[in-house]
């Protein structure tokens, strides 16, 4: 006998049939944990029967508007886990039959597990330039043929294509940009006003600095 | 019937010394519901894993607790192992499971000595500790510390155990075991110990299994699982493994429960020390864990089953670490176990769990 | 009868020998490889850092340019990783622990004669 362990995915909706239908073909609950990813909450349930270990990893929930019912229905023991995602994760969960509120785990911090590090948030950072960097190299290298086939072309035609091109990529950037400030506009929206104010008067002051840097560069 | 008062109920040394408390809703000396609080010592060990590379949280992971350190660092090692594909030589798979087994007698020894001193018989909560001294007397001849061992690196161990030492440890057993003999005939047979233990927080087999109950505590109910059974690691290489199982489901039953185990884990200690293969002790692993990739395992700890979920992310450090420990398992069970007893036999019942709450929260 | 099962041991016990040292005026036996504090054989040190990146504890701090190799044995968790990945073997665990104190310090070496900083190419 050696452990067989698999990984499924299922829906929010399926889950209470899921445990419902575990419960009956008598398998044991193990646990359920939260991965904090980009897209959002994986929730991840195992169940253990014999030597088979099932984990169903519900993906990418939003935890603003999503919430998730408990199987506490069906297995009690649940409910340490369910109000740990509560607290650690900020997952929702309706009706827990041993529902804390959210004092289950005294923290000093809101949802301490989706709480990204500066050290992470430069790793991620530096990811996302590399991948940038290669992106712009894999451009570069379409631009080259480009530049090859307008080369190729009368001088008039050229520069439209080239114009219009700048255009679009300025469009672009401009769209990011902005995309980027109605972020963290929304992230403002939901903290606490005390600490909205601290974060917009740090990012105010990063501009400056980074406006006189500038400058100074040039 | 009298009225119902809400007497609080830790967290400071409520029975042992761990940050548990309860609301215990009582009528009369009747206990009638309980409501279990953790969470006043959450150390978020678990988000560590981001800062720390997959071979530096070996040591954050075995000081989640101090009683079953080496099994979280043992789980922790076998989850990333697995992640990887790396495969550990026989031999430090043996030493592994020596030193886990090693580990369950020492946490099963500090837990007989916490019980005797909660039904107040100090002399032998003194013996049950200085047996257990031994155990860590070995551990700090064979890794060097006596409770935090750092012995296991990913894709091995770190320091072989030789033949003298194993002869030396198997000695040292020896005199654990006819010591242990009295002191287990204490346990299970005098009147006074019995007297206290015998039918109190009883759980029925059908309750166990409803409410995923794990280790001794779900096995004094008679729900036969011992993660053992599967036989990872070194522990396919038994002749065979019969978990330990009462079917009292009472306090007793799980005094005894873990009782024999420690007889157990004496016995499966000598017969892997006799067929200890020589095909070295593995050494650190240079891979990384495959973006995306996700493992997970469990493993017997003294407390019983822990589980362990990895998620990798294709650099030196985990998306996530996850160790669900045998004490957040058994919560449900604790509160329908303290139902319906009486006041005086609270301090009984939760002992009886082992409730290693720091291990819960992390 | 079920009474006094535990009175041969109580009685043995209160005429053997103790089980207890007096600290500190004994010590205990210490096995070899007990895991002390770590210790730099500093002339062998090439100050590569290794030890440094290694540390979960961050516990040490290497100084190429000045030569130094700390240690803060207040952060050091004596997991022996540094040991076990140092390249010249200059790392090495000793088996007495630090001995207490009231108040956190740091161990600096410094190398006698501070090489150019292209030593880590040595």
């Amino acid at each position: 006998m050696a452990l067989h362990s698999s990984f499924d995915t299922i829906q929010t909706d399926d889950l209470l049939a899921l445990a419902e239908r575990k419960r009956s073909d008598g398998y044991r609950f193990v646990q359920m944990l939260c991965v904090n990813t980009e897209q959002g909450i994986d929730a991840l349930y195992s169940f253990m029967k014999g030597d088979r270990l099932e984990n169903y990893t519900i993906c990418g929930i939003d935890a603003d508007v999503e919430t998730v019912p408990s199987i506490t229905g069906f297995y009690l023991a649940a409910f340490p886990f369910e109000n740990e995602a509560h607290d650690l994760f900020g997952l929702r969960i309706a009706d827990i039959a041993i529902d804390f509120a959210g004092n289950f785990y005294k923290v000093a911090v809101d949802k301490p597990m989706t709480v990204i590090s500066p050290a992470q948030k430069a790793a991620r950072e530096k990811a996302a330039k590399i991948a940038a960097a290669k992106a712009a190299k894999a451009a570069r290298g379409a631009d080259a043929d480009l530049e090859a086939k307008l080369a190729g072309m009368d001088p008039e035609k050229a520069a439209k294509v080239r114009a219009a091109m700048e255009a679009k990529a300025a469009r672009e950037k401009a769209a990011a940009e902005s995309a980027k400030h109605d972020e963290l506009e929304r992230k403002l929206a939901g903290m606490d006003p005390e600490k909205a104010a601290k974060v917009r008067a740090a990012m105010e002051a990063k501009a400056a600095r980074d406006a006189a840097a500038k400058k100074g560069g040039e | 019937m009298g009225k119902a008062t809400v007497i609080p109920f830790g967290p400071q040394h409520p029975v042992l010394p761990e940050p548990l408390h309860l609301d215990l809703v009582v009528e009369d000396e009747r206990v009638i519901e309980a409501i279990p609080q953790i969470g006043f010592i959450h150390r978020g060990l678990e988000k560590l894993v981001e800062t720390r590379d997959i071979h530096q949280f070996i040591y954050v992971a075995e000081r989640i607790c101090g009683i079953c350190s080496f099994g979280h660092s043992l789980g922790y090692a076998e989850t990333v192992e697995s992640l990887m594909g790396v495969e550990v030589p026989k031999r430090a798979q043996f030493i592994r499971v020596i030193l886990h087994e090693l580990s369950r007698i020492h946490s099963h020894l500090l837990w007989m000595g916490l019980a005797a001193d909660a039904f107040g018989f100090e002399s032998l909560f003194m013996h049950c500790w200085r047996l257990r001294e031994r155990v860590l007397d070995i551990f700090e001849a064979t890794t060097g510390g006596r409770v935090i061992l750092s012995a296991v690196c990913i894709g091995g161990v770190n320091r072989d155990i030789d033949d003298i030492m194993m002869k030396a440890i198997i000695d040292k057993l020896d005199s654990i075991e006819s010591d242990y003999k009295e002191i287990v005939d204490t346990f299970l047979e005098d009147s006074s110990v019995k007297s206290r233990l015998v039918g109190v927080g009883y759980l029925s087999r059908r309750q166990a299994e409803e409410l995923c109950m794990v280790g001794p505590f779900g096995r004094a109910s008679g729900a036969a699982y011992d993660c053992r059974m599967l036989g990872s690691g070194a522990y396919g290489d038994l002749e065979g493994f019969e978990p330990i199982v009462a079917t009292e489901g009472d306090c007793y039953a799980r005094c005894k429960v873990r009782a024999l185990e420690v007889n157990q884990s004496i016995a499966i200690i000598k017969e892997l020390a006799g067929k200890m293969p020589h095909d070295g002790i593995g050494e650190k692993s240079k891979l990384t864990p495959p973006a995306g990739s996700q493992a997970s395992c469990v493993l017997e700890q003294p407390r019983g089953e822990c589980y362990y979920y990895a998620r990798g992310n294709g650099s030196k450090n985990l998306d996530r670490m996850r160790m669900r420990t045998p004490t957040s398992q058994n919560l449900a069970g604790m509160v329908k176990a303290l139902e319906g007893c009486d006041l005086a036999d609270v301090p009984m019942v939760i002992l009886t769990i082992d409730p290693c709450i720091s291990c819960s929260e992390r | 009868m079920g009474n006094f099962k535990l009175g041969k041991m109580t009685l043995r016990s209160l005429f053997g020998k103790p089980e207890t040292i007096l600290y500190p005026e004994q010590t205990r036996f210490q096995p070899k490889g007990l895991k002390g504090q770590v210790v730099n054989d500093i002339d062998a040190c090439i100050l590569c850092s290794i030890c440094a990146k290694r540390c979960p504890t961050d516990a040490i701090t290497v100084d190429k340019k000045d030569g130094s190799w700390s240690i803060d044995r207040f952060k050091c968790v004596q997991c022996g990783t540094c040991v076990r990945d140092c390249p010249k073997t200059s790392l090495r665990m000793d088996s007495n622990y630090p001995a207490p104190a009231a108040e956190k310090s740091v161990d600096t070496l410094k190398k006698p004669s501070a090489r150019p900083s292209d030593a880590s190419d040595a």
